[in-house]
C-alpha cells in the first residue's frame, strides 16, 4: 500500500544519534560554566534588537549552540518519527498517523490552558518550549504504542 | 466488525507470524486485527481471504453499528 512519504529506515539511527547529541549539547552548553560556546559570524536576513533598529541582510557575531540544539534536534526527531518502521505496513501506518492527531490534540490543549494562566514574558517562554513539544510528544506516543504492541505479540508466545 | 481469524488460521494451522508473512504485514498488525484493536484496510482483507481461500465474509463480519 503507499503511503505518505517516509525517510528509508536507516535514516532512524541518524535521528536517534543526532537526539543525543542535542542532549549532550544542551548540557555542555548550559549551566554557570558552559563546557562549550562557539561563535561565530553568521548571515542573518534580520537581526533584532532590543533598544535598537532591526537590522537587515548582515553580517553578525552569533552564538551558534542554541542554533545547532534547535535544527539537530527537528532533524533528528524527523528522521526518527518520519522514517520506515523495520516492517513497515498499513498498522504502523495508522499508528503514526494517530499519533499525530493526538499530539496536536494534546499539544493545543497546554496552550489553550497556557493562554488563560500564563502571562508576561513567562507566556514567550511557553510559546518557545511549545515550538519543541509537539515533535516531543509525537516521539514519545509513537514509540510508546509501537513497544506496547510488540509487547503484546511476545506476551502471546 | 468482528473476525473469525483466530479460528481460521487454527483450522489452518498457520501461527500469526506465519500469516503475517503470508501477506506481508507485521506480527503486531495480525494481532491488533485478531484482537479488535485495528480495522484493516480491504487490500489486506482480500489477501488474507486469499491465504483462506474463501470469501472475505467468512473471516470478517459487520457487526451493529458499523
Amino acid at each position: 500500500m503507499k503511503t505518505t512519504f517516509l525517510l528509508p529506515n536507516s535514516y532512524k539511527k541518524i535521528g536517534w544519534i543526532l537526539l543525543c547529541t542535542t542532549l549532550l549539547l544542551i548540557i555542555l552548553s548550559t549551566g554557570k560554566n558552559p563546557v562549550i560556546n562557539i561563535s561565530i559570524h553568521v548571515f542573518a536576513i534580520n537581526n533584532g534588537q532590543i533598544f535598537q533598529n532591526n537590522e537587515w541582510f548582515v553580517w553578525i557575531e552569533n552564538s551558534i549552540i542554541d542554533e545547532l540544539i534547535c535544527l539537530f534536534f527537528i532533524l533528528g526527531s524527523f528522521f526518527v518519527g518520519f522514517s520506515k518502521a523495520k516492517f513497515e505496513d498499513e498498522y504502523i501506518s495508522k499508528i503514526r498517523l494517530e499519533s499525530l492527531a493526538w499530539v496536536t490534540y494534546l499539544n493545543y490543549g497546554v496552550l489553550f490552558i497556557s493562554i488563560l494562566f500564563v502571562y508576561g514574558s513567562s507566556f514567550l517562554t511557553v510559546l518557545v518550549y511549545n515550538l519543541f513539544t509537539t515533535l516531543i510528544f509525537f516521539l514519545l506516543r509513537f514509540n510508546w504504542l509501537i513497544y506496547k504492541s510488540k509487547k503484546l505479540v511476545l506476551s502471546e508466545k | 466488525m468482528k473476525n473469525n481469524l483466530k479460528v481460521e488460521r487454527a483450522r489452518k494451522n498457520l501461527t500469526q507470524g506465519s500469516l503475517a508473512t503470508l501477506v506481508g504485514v507485521s506480527r503486531q498488525t495480525i494481532n491488533a486485527i485478531e484482537s479488535g484493536k485495528y480495522n484493516l484496510s480491504t487490500i489486506l482483507a482480500l489477501k488474507i481471504a486469499k491465504v483462506f481461500e474463501c470469501d472475505i465474509e467468512e473471516i470478517f463480519i459487520l457487526e451493529e453499528g458499523d
